[in-house]
């Protein structure tokens, strides 16, 4: 892991190497970000869960498991007009998380599936999304708004409009 | 033990009620490391116990793979015939409850007595 503070206060990066155990970094940053930044807790929870969700895709899927010699790069941007901005740069196959498809969610009348709900809260907790292929791998822009509630902002990709809620 | 979103810190605790109700006492953060940490534990629990009260009142935060440590004893315990209901999830954990549809398959409950009472029908 490698933390990078811009002297503009421009961008915080963090870089975590392709192994999930270095999820465990994101908590201290980011509480680290919201001191710093007067980031609202359900801001915080909504920025924790998306950032887990969409690092440990690119590491179990994107990376196709554990990599020590990939990396997962998260800049964070300052806060302009109460929103902030997340980029997640990996290095894996192309993958368009707004393309995806969702999986339903529970209900009583089917078996109880395990797993398959990252896609679904990340498109719930996020304000906005972007996505945008770059030369050997993804970069996923995730924005959240610190005025109020995130649940009911839009997302886009670099093509589409793209509603999430 | 406090805790922050996406922390790895959690405790997991049982305590065996009346009417052979297992309450289990998560304390801190189901993120990834936290997920796995009690993965076990919770399996174990689903396998030996029918009815399962899962106390979540101290849990700061839950992702996709905590969702998984509560569906998976959940479903087993189902299977057999038992009753597993969650209680006392704060605002946001209880938000990704919601947008998952584990309410819809597993009862949340904030207040203890009616829990309990859902759990004794059995």
């Amino acid at each position: 892991m490698m933390r990078e503070n811009g002297t503009d206060q421009a961008q915080d990066i963090l870089t975590l190497r392709g192994r999930l155990s270095e999820i465990a970094e994101l908590a201290p940053w980011i509480e680290s970000l919201a001191l710093r930044h007067t980031i609202p807790p359900d801001v915080q929870f909504a920025i924790a869960l998306c950032l887990e969700e969409v690092i440990s895709n690119a590491i179990c899927h994107g990376y196709g498991g554990e990599k020590e010699d990939r990396s997962v790069v998260v800049r964070f941007i300052a806060p302009r007009d109460q929103y902030i901005v997340f980029l997640v740069e990996d290095e894996a196959p192309p993958f368009n998380p707004l393309d995806a498809p969702e999986l339903p969610p529970l209900n009583p009348h089917e078996e109880m599936r395990i797993g398959g709900q990252g896609l679904r809260l990340l498109r719930r907790f996020a304000g906005t999304l972007e996505y945008e292929q770059m030369p050997g791998g993804n970069r996923l822009r995730l924005g959240f708004s610190t005025a109020g509630s995130s649940e009911t902002a839009s997302a886009t990709t670099d093509s589409t409009d793209h509603q999430v809620t | 033990m406090q805790s922050r979103p996406g922390d790895k810190n959690i405790a997991i605790a049982t305590e065996e009620l009346p009417d052979g109700i297992t309450k289990v006492i998560l304390d801190g953060s189901l993120g990834i490391e936290g997920a796995a940490a009690v993965d076990l534990r919770m399996n174990v629990i689903a396998g030996s116990s029918k009815a399962v009260l899962v106390d979540l009142q101290n849990v700061s935060f839950i992702g996709s793979m905590g969702l998984r440590a509560l569906v998976a004893p959940a479903r087993a315990i189902k299977n057999r015939g038992g009753k597993i209901v969650l209680f006392g999830p704060n605002e946001s954990v209880e938000k990704v409850l919601k947008s998952s549809g584990i309410d819809t398959v597993i009862p949340v409950h904030h207040d203890l007595q009616t829990a309990l009472a859902a759990l004794q029908s059995i």
